[in-house]
């Protein structure tokens, strides 16, 4: 009996793997992971909007040394054990070139296997220090670090001359990161920290975290996680009259924050990557989204499609579709992308990733902070 | 003189949600009264309440119809109408077919339903955090702005006001109405009950429903006091709502009053003195000593165990 | 009668309108920082509606309808079949059983490399669903915590193996036992606790251990958890591509074949199938022993077997350690094959899972949770737009199963030992 349902899975699982393999001629397999399910799916969808955009844009000019690339999605609901299926299951494909995935969490584990089978890797959107800390030579991103957003908040805030800050975090890999990285940068810099505590994400009553927001009579209030808890936060804090400045990471840069807050969300500051889609030499791109009814100024839109763009232009650049090669590549030359010039350091992070401090606005429109 | 307001506004916090967590309590008090079990979907219940309210509110600003009274009264009238038939519909297809079974057997049928609820309004709604509009804003301060001012918010007087309220209103329904009689006597013995020409059935269903009743209208205070609902928090209330129940003894009503402003006060201290991270450890930690040393709760009668 | 039954009936329909209407029929839909109602597609509303005249003329005709329902048991044909005799049904069971086990053994060779993976998390999956089995099943003790034993097995291994270097080998009978000792210092206090409070005190202390492992960042690593975890060689020798700790040589090179992935996932799932059979032969062991036999008695009826001098405390710490041990077991298993773990992956949803396997397999049959934990883990799998909707149909099961059917798909049959026939 166990074995009937195993063999089913397996000849499901195997006739799938065959027909893959019979069309594989002239074509170069991109993986793409990230979450279609889950409570994150929504950044989900920006992921595969923009690697379907790159790849359907790049076969339209001719493909890579001739060869068509083709999409292999699948989805891991931001759940590191789903991760780990994905990426055996990646393997399994024969894909030798991914695009994910999204959370930090299910990066991480899944990495250890790309690099176990030679995969190059690019995530678009985990931001935590850790994937690209362990000397993975086939691990790259297309987006800034938690230790670089951190700073570029903090600067921000130094800068004001605020005489105390509070920091809250939620307690998650992505939240505490960033959260530590401001509470560092702000201790160097001789800003006084006068609390850094944790939420528990999910949670609903923020009253006493306000309350001691209120006792600690601070300037500002930076929070690293996301928007459903910061939503509420903002609300609470503006019924019990606290007339902090409130900060948060891209994490809470979304409609969401509009939703929950309503006018409490007014002036509250996020970190972002510029909006890419504004700038003049994306406006082509950005019609091109517009076309197919796909939103381009999500935050991971674009270095999704980024993404695929260097890993494209790497093989042509190693002329080789052996990832080892085509990381080396990455790591020796300058690619122009819609996110900018990327240049790669031995780690496989970018040299540089800007973010710039935009305010947010009651009506869920953003403008850039002076 | 600023840590003692402190203090206050800290203790403010703690009872307002803590006048909740004993509305909730209700629930799980009365329905383990009567037929011993935890209802564990109860919880679901109370989110299906405050899911329940939004709609009818948001149904009503496209009308047009803004007027405060109106508004709260129609979403109030209309969350208690669908939790209720929500507390009778899953009593009669998920606990009356197992009673009188194995204990396990209702208790793993309450689960069940707890998780389908959930994923019924999470199918049905979508997963995302959705904003309630704080109806009622404002509030007033004591003290000066240069210390530390006392702020307590309408919302916060309201959700007191109404807990008393609903609290007396049971009460009194308990101890003088026909029905209230009936439950009581059902609660002491069930089978001796039926035998006097007690429906029991319908007095169990009776308890479902003003459970469930109570739930939404927690439901919709705690929606504008906190300002967004989303599929899983009914979860996570109703665990700490079932704890305040047995903090104050499972099947007495004053506990459950009693029980939810302690744990409501012992949450927001933490929070307040310690740090937001350990909240959930202490209502837990909390949780297990009074069941470990005293079971029967704060006003609970010690349950004789009948062979 | 009747019209009292018309009555009633068309309650019912109303209830139904009423508590399914509204959430489905009526979707909050967030733009921007306008919130506003839009009506749910009409399919929808024709399905919401017919499904309140189903209950309607269910309702109305519900005694006709659970006559005509007698039938279909009647129809089957093994109903009235005379149960095999206990000796051959035994004897065919084991045989079956070694079979299964046997093609399990040489199955990984021949299929892909994602099949295995799966499979062997369906593997830790079996062991956890056995192990709770001996607390739920058969001692009827409901855990709601089980994934606190599970996380302190993964936990166990990863702290070892980060701060002493620990191998897997090392690690996986002091994860177990560990668990073990944590059920046991759990159990201890909480067991003179009656059914529902036992399960209530079990979900705070699973929450409670998560909560601890989140905050104590220093030496968990709090929401990044730890990396890196090793995985299991055999005898000193690594499946990896490259070798990463001293000393230990590479299978490929050793042997002197050409490097594979599939070695590792294949080896991986060796272990977890070896460890699962393990598993499941100690606890069969144990359901034919008194404590085995103790169990039950006291789950049938805690009083008659108190008065039969059973000691409560005993019978019951026993099936709660027990249970715990094969949930470190399994956490150690667990750590190995992700190589990363973090607080995430034990939540109380975990508990809920492992609690509908056993649930759906029949509490104490051993076949009937192997099946479960099989079909609930590849199920979703198979069609992932299921996945949405697993939870809920895991919700409607439970309810289900315990409404008619408590004792399981495959409820378990005990075991008899019958004296030879005298005279």
């Amino acid at each position: 009996m166990k074995m009937s349902v195993k063999k089913l899975a397996t000849a499901v699982g195997t006739s799938v793997a065959l027909m893959a393999a019979g069309q594989a001629a002239a074509e170069i397999k991109i993986g793409v992971a990230g979450p279609m399910t889950g409570p994150v799916a929504q950044y989900g969808d920006m992921q595969f909007a923009g690697t379907r955009m790159a790849i359907e844009r790049i076969n339209a000019q001719g493909g890579v040394m001739g060869e068509e690339l083709v999409a292999v999605e699948m989805d891991d609901a931001c759940d590191p054990k789903q991760a780990v299926t994905v990426a055996n299951r990646m393997v399994n494909e024969g894909v030798k070139f991914v695009v994910g995935h999204l959370c930090s969490s299910s990066t991480q584990p899944a990495s250890d296997i790309y690099y176990d089978e030679g995969i190059l890797m690019v995530t678009p959107a985990a931001t935590s220090p850790a994937i690209t800390e362990r000397g993975y030579d086939t691990v790259f991103r297309t987006i800034g670090l938690d230790s670089m957003q951190g700073p570029a908040a903090a600067n921000y805030i130094a800068a004001q001359g605020p005489e105390r800050v509070a920091i809250v975090h939620d307690k998650q890999q992505y939240g505490e990161g960033i959260a530590t990285a401001v509470r560092d940068t702000l201790e160097d810099k001789g800003v006084d920290i006068a609390m850094f505590e944790g939420i528990t994400a999910g949670d609903k009553d923020f009253s006493s975290l306000v309350t001691k927001i209120k006792q600690a009579d601070v300037d500002y209030v930076y929070y690293g996680g996301y928007h459903p808890e910061l939503g509420l936060i903002l609300r609470q804090a503006r019924q019990a009259n606290v007339d902090a400045t409130f900060m948060g990471p891209e994490g809470v840069g979304n409609d969401g924050i509009t939703s929950i807050a309503g006018e409490a969300a007014e002036g509250l500051l996020v970190t972002l990557p510029p909006a890419f889609d504004q700038k003049a030499e994306n406006q082509e791109l950005a019609e091109a989204f517009a076309e197919k009814g796909e939103d381009p100024s999500g935050p991971f839109v674009l270095t999704s499609y980024a993404a695929v763009q260097v890993i494209a232009d790497g093989i042509e650049m190693a002329e080789s579709t052996d990832p080892f090669e085509v990381a080396d590549a990455l790591r020796s030359g300058t690619f122009e992308t819609p996110i900018g010039t990327i240049e790669y350091d031995e780690d496989g992070d970018m040299e540089s990733f800007e973010f710039v401090v935009y305010e947010w606005h009651a009506d869920g429109s953003k403008t850039v902070a002076k | 003189m600023q840590d003692l307001l402190y203090f206050f506004q800290q203790l403010i916090n703690g009872l307002t949600i803590g006048s909740t967590y004993a509305l909730i309590a209700i629930g799980y008090t009365m329905v383990y009264g009567i037929i011993g079990m935890i209802n564990f979907a109860h919880g679901e219940i109370y989110m299906i309440g405050a899911y329940t309210a939004l709609i009818a509110i948001t149904g009503l600003a496209t009308l047009g119809i803004t007027w405060l009274p109106i508004v709260l009264l129609v979403a109030l009238i209309c969350a208690v109408i669908v939790s209720s038939s929500m507390g009778w519909a899953v009593e009669r297809v998920a606990y009356r077919p197992v009673r009188g079974r194995h204990r396990l057997i209702p208790l793993i049928s309450a689960i069940g339903m707890s998780i389908f609820l959930q994923n019924y309004v999470h199918l049905a709604q979508g997963s995302r955090n959705i904003g309630f509009p704080a109806l009622i804003e404002g509030g007033f301060q004591l003290g000066s702005e240069d210390t530390f001012p006392l702020s307590i918010s309408y919302i916060q007087i309201t959700i007191f006001i109404t807990t008393l309220i609903c609290m007396t209103a049971l009460s009194t329904f308990i101890a003088r109405s026909r029905t209230g009689r009936a439950c009581r006597a059902v609660s002491q013995d069930l089978g001796m009950a039926s035998l006097l020409g007690i429906d029991t059935n319908r007095i169990i269903s009776a308890t479902f429903v003003i459970g469930a009743a109570l739930a939404a209208v927690a439901g919709l205070l705690l929606g504008m006091y906190y300002g967004s609902v989303d599929p899983l928090f009914g979860f996570i209330a109703g665990l700490k709502a079932f704890t305040a129940a047995v903090l104050g003894g499972i099947g007495s009503i004053p506990g459950a009053m009693l029980g939810g402003l302690i744990l409501g006060v012992a949450e927001s201290m933490t929070s307040g003195y310690l740090s937001g991270e350990y909240k959930d450890v202490v209502s837990f930690g909390l949780l297990i000593l009074i069941l470990l040393f005293k079971p029967t709760g704060l006003l609970g009668k010690p349950e004789v165990e009948k062979i | 009668m009747a019209a009292n039954n018309i009555k009633h009936a068309l309650f019912c329909a109303v209830i139904t309108l009423v508590i399914s209407y509204p959430i489905l029929g009526l979707n909050l839909v967030a733009d921007g920082a306008v919130v506003y109602l839009e009506g749910a597609t009409t399919f929808t509303v024709v399905s919401v509606f017919l499904a309140a005249v189903v209950v309607f003329l269910f309702q109305l005709f519900r005694d006709d309808i659970m006559a005509r329902l007698g039938f279909i048991s009647r129809l089957n044909p093994l109903s009235g079949r005379d149960p095999m005799p206990q000796q051959k049904r035994a004897k065919l069971e084991s045989w079956v059983l070694t079979g299964i086990i046997v093609l399990a053994l040489f199955w990984p060779f021949f299929v892909s490399r994602g099949s295995v993976d799966l499979a062997t998390l369906v593997l830790i999956y079996i062991m956890l669903a056995l192990g709770l089995n001996v607390v739920v099943g058969l001692a009827g003790l409901l855990d709601l915590g089980y994934v606190a034993f599970y996380a302190v097995g993964a936990y166990t291994f990863a702290l070892l193996s980060q701060y002493a270097g620990f191998s897997f080998w090392m690690a996986l009978p002091i994860g177990a036992c560990l668990a073990a000792l944590f059920g046991l210092v759990l159990g201890f206090p909480v067991l003179r606790l009656r059914g529902d409070y036992l399960a209530i005190v079990t979900l705070g202390f699973g929450e409670i251990i998560r909560i601890l492992l989140n905050n104590w960042t220093n030496l968990t690593g709090g929401p990044n958890g730890i990396g890196g975890i090793p995985e299991p060689t055999l005898f000193g020798m690594e499946f990896g591509r490259r070798i990463k700790e001293e000393g230990n040589t590479s299978f490929h090179e050793t042997l002197g074949i050409a490097y594979a992935s599939e070695h590792k996932v294949i080896f991986l799932y060796l272990i977890a199938l070896v460890l699962a059979v393990i598993t499941g032969l100690i606890i069969r062991r144990f359901m034919r022993m008194p404590v085995g036999r103790a169990w039950e008695a006291l789950r049938e009826d805690e009083i008659a077997a108190r008065s039969l001098g059973l000691s409560r405390t005993a019978v019951k710490l026993s099936a709660f350690t027990i249970g715990a041990f094969f949930a470190g077991f399994a956490g150690t298993v667990f750590a190995s094959k992700q190589g990363f773990i973090s607080p995430e992956s034990f939540v109380f949803l975990e508990s809920a899972i492992v609690l509908a396997i056993v649930v759906l397999g029949g509490m104490g049959s051993q076949i009937g949770v192997i099946l479960a934990a099989i079909a609930v883990t590849i199920l979703p799998e198979l069609a992932r737009e299921f996945s949405d909707y697993r939870m809920l149909v895991f919700g409607a099961a439970m309810v289900l199963m315990m409404v008619w059917r408590p004792q399981g798909l495959l409820p378990m049959r005990r075991i008899h030992i019958e004296l030879g026939k005298q005279g």
